[in-house]
């Protein structure tokens, strides 16, 4: 009787915990999309009254959509030269035993250990001494390098559980090395790359330290330029492009998660 | 083939030769050797096989029965020696120029792709056109009794229908030899034995040459045509299972295969006797230190009129199987292991006093 009543009051604690993690995770982005239909001029919670005037305000303003598009198309580049190297990269951390093996594998993943001032510092001096500074190239530079350690560690994951009797099997039915890649083995890691793609774009689209040091010319990502502009003001026009930026990673989320729900790879 | 006695050894050689006369040649394997550093995992293989046959690497694990198998597919290169396949050498080939067809432990099924593409998946990499690929399909899918779910995907399959798949999708290359990995290792016993006896209907029907490896001797001994038993990564014996059941080579092969009772001893001037004091007629059998190999069969409780010489033992174990009951005697400090059925009520206990005798016909011996 004792014993059931422990497990009772465990579980129930176990419930509050739960619900207060994720309450305390979405809280923020909540607060954040109600505030957003605010009347009103000044950004708080709760808002007064319901208008789209700043999502109106946020889709005519320049700044924010020539940000936004820097993001977009930054985010998806350096997501599939990320895939183009960690790919790889992965495959040969998996397969194959060579020298430095795990100094490659360290350097890999480096980036997400070194604090991302010091990479940023270090990355805008390389950069200068190029002569690349100021450049597109050089923040594009920088999202791969960030990007790079999520893409060969969700990789590398994927092949250790990738199953290579299943490669024998097709080599042992005649098909070439490139048949068994294109047919097997590419088609069974897809999630992991596309888990793997999903990370880098997030942690692309989201990145702003080393954006604010590798910026060029005027034209800076989105969260650069959400960040200087809650410098000088603080209106709901902040909350509406963040809303817009939440609608927007969850939809890619939705719609890679629906086309590669292929519940049939075990 | 050859069933004059002799050593097991030389009939083993008789037996290999009188093959090699009657029928072509599908694998040979010469003085195959992988070695790991120092270690050899398979060495001084040298084995030929015939269309047709059903050929058994037998023996525990880490005995390289896998690697010998993994080597003639081509996924592991040997250190040294040669493979030949249809008369072609195939040494140096990768796995998909050669003609082998092979079912792996787990199967290995594609998941990602239906029965029918799993199947169809090889005649694809052969280049073979739609329709009549997809002919052959059906007719591998009617093979193996499995048309009504060639729509399926693998883990949609119990354990033996995909072990059914694959063997369809090996097939269907209609390859030179059928290299089978443990196939039955994977499968809860009721469900191997009846396996067994459809893949040994299968084979004979598609009459193709087949190379299995277990570590199973009843798998062994009811399937194979010849079982090659390895240890160490080497040839123990080479036989048809009667050979290597009746006649061992070797203690290992005695004491693998089956079960015996041993005794330690010497011969001289035709009769046998054990270390502890008790004899046992040898006749032709030469002078000098051996061990004598007894098979459960050839010893039974002594009976009314005499084989030949009794022993009176005391029983250790009485063991009750249904059919037989499996007893431990021991003689004197000599053990012996007997089967025998006895009708209900009679059956020895642990302590009882029992006579025992022995078939003449049955005793073998072997290198000490």
């Amino acid at each position: 009787m004792q014993a059931g009543a422990r497990d009772k009051a465990m579980a129930v604690t176990g419930l509050i915990l739960r619900a207060s993690v994720y309450i305390t995770l979405a809280l923020p982005a909540v607060i954040v999309v109600i505030s957003s239909f605010t009347a009103g001029e000044s950004l708080r919670f709760p808002p007064e009254g319901f208008s789209l005037k700043w999502y109106k305000a946020a889709v005519n303003s320049e700044p924010f959509m020539t940000s936004l598009w820097v993001s977009v198309r930054l985010a998806c580049i350096s997501t599939v030269l990320s895939l183009l190297i960690g790919l790889p990269a992965a495959f040969a951390l998996d397969r194959y035993a060579f020298r430095g093996k795990e100094l490659f594998r360290t350097l890999a993943l480096s980036p997400l250990v070194v604090p991302m001032v010091v990479l940023g510092l270090g990355l805008l001096q390389f950069m200068a001494w190029l002569g690349w500074n100021q450049t597109f190239w050089s923040l594009l530079t920088g999202h791969v390098l960030i990007t790079l350690p999520y893409v060969v560690r969700t990789l590398t994951a994927g092949f250790f559980m990738f199953d290579k009797r299943l490669e024998q099997a097709a080599m042992n039915l005649r098909a070439t090395p490139w048949t068994v890649l294109r047919r097997i083995t590419l088609p069974l890691l897809a999630p992991s790359v596309i888990s793997a793609g999903v990370f880098a774009f997030v942690a692309s689209f989201g990145n702003i330290t080393i954006s604010v040091f590798l910026g060029f010319g005027g034209e800076t990502t989105l969260p650069v330029q959400i960040f200087t502009y809650v410098e000088h003001s603080y209106d709901p026009i902040l909350a509406a492009v963040s809303t817009l930026v939440i609608v927007v990673t969850l939809t890619v989320i939705a719609i890679v998660e629906k086309f590669s729900g292929m519940d049939n790879i075990v | 083939m050859n069933k004059t006695p002799g050593t097991p050894a030389a009939q083993s050689l008789q037996s290999a030769q009188a093959g090699a006369d009657s029928a072509e040649i599908v694998v040979f394997l010469a003085d195959l050797r992988k070695s790991y550093g120092n270690f050899d995992a398979v060495k001084d293989f040298t084995l030929n096989i015939h269309k047709g046959e059903l050929v058994c690497l037998l023996g525990p694990s880490g005995c390289g029965k896998t690697t010998t198998l993994r080597m003639i597919a081509g996924f592991i290169e040997p250190t040294s020696g040669r493979i030949e396949i249809s008369g072609q050498d195939v040494s140096l080939l990768p796995p998909y120029k050669r003609d082998t067809g092979m079912v792996f432990q787990s199967y290995a099924l594609f998941p990602h792709m239906s029965v029918e593409a799993n199947v169809a998946f090889g005649l694809e990499n052969l280049g073979i056109a739609p329709d009549k690929r997809k002919n052959r399909v059906l007719e591998m899918l009617q093979l193996v009794e499995l048309e009504h779910l060639a729509g399926r995907y693998p883990k949609e399959l119990s354990g033996g229908q995909q072990q059914r798949v694959a063997l369809a999708r090996a097939l269907a290359l209609h390859p030179a030899v059928l290299l089978l990995d443990e196939p039955f290792s994977n499968l809860d016993a009721q469900l191997r034995i009846r396996l067994r006896e459809e893949l040994r209907k299968l084979i004979g029907r598609v009459n193709i040459t087949t190379i299995f490896v277990t570590h199973d001797q009843e798998e062994a001994l009811m399937l194979s045509d010849r079982i090659v038993v390895m240890r160490n990564g080497g040839i123990e014996q080479i036989g048809t299972p009667e050979d290597i059941y009746e006649n061992p080579g070797t203690r290992f092969v005695a004491e693998f295969i089956g079960n015996c009772s041993l005794l330690q001893g010497m011969v001289k001037d035709g009769v046998f006797t054990s270390e502890t004091g008790l004899s046992i007629p040898a006749p032709g059998r030469k002078d000098g230190n051996c061990l004598l190999v007894l098979r459960p069969e050839y010893i039974r409780p002594a009976s009314g009129k005499a084989l030949g010489q009794r022993y009176a033992g005391l029983v250790e174990s009485s063991d009750y199987y249904g059919s037989l009951t499996r007893i431990m005697l021991s003689v004197g400090r000599d053990s012996f292991l007997l089967e025998a059925h006895f009708p209900p009520g009679t059956r020895p206990r642990k302590g009882d006093r029992l006579e025992l005798e022995i078939d003449p016909h049955g005793v073998r011996f072997v290198e000490a």
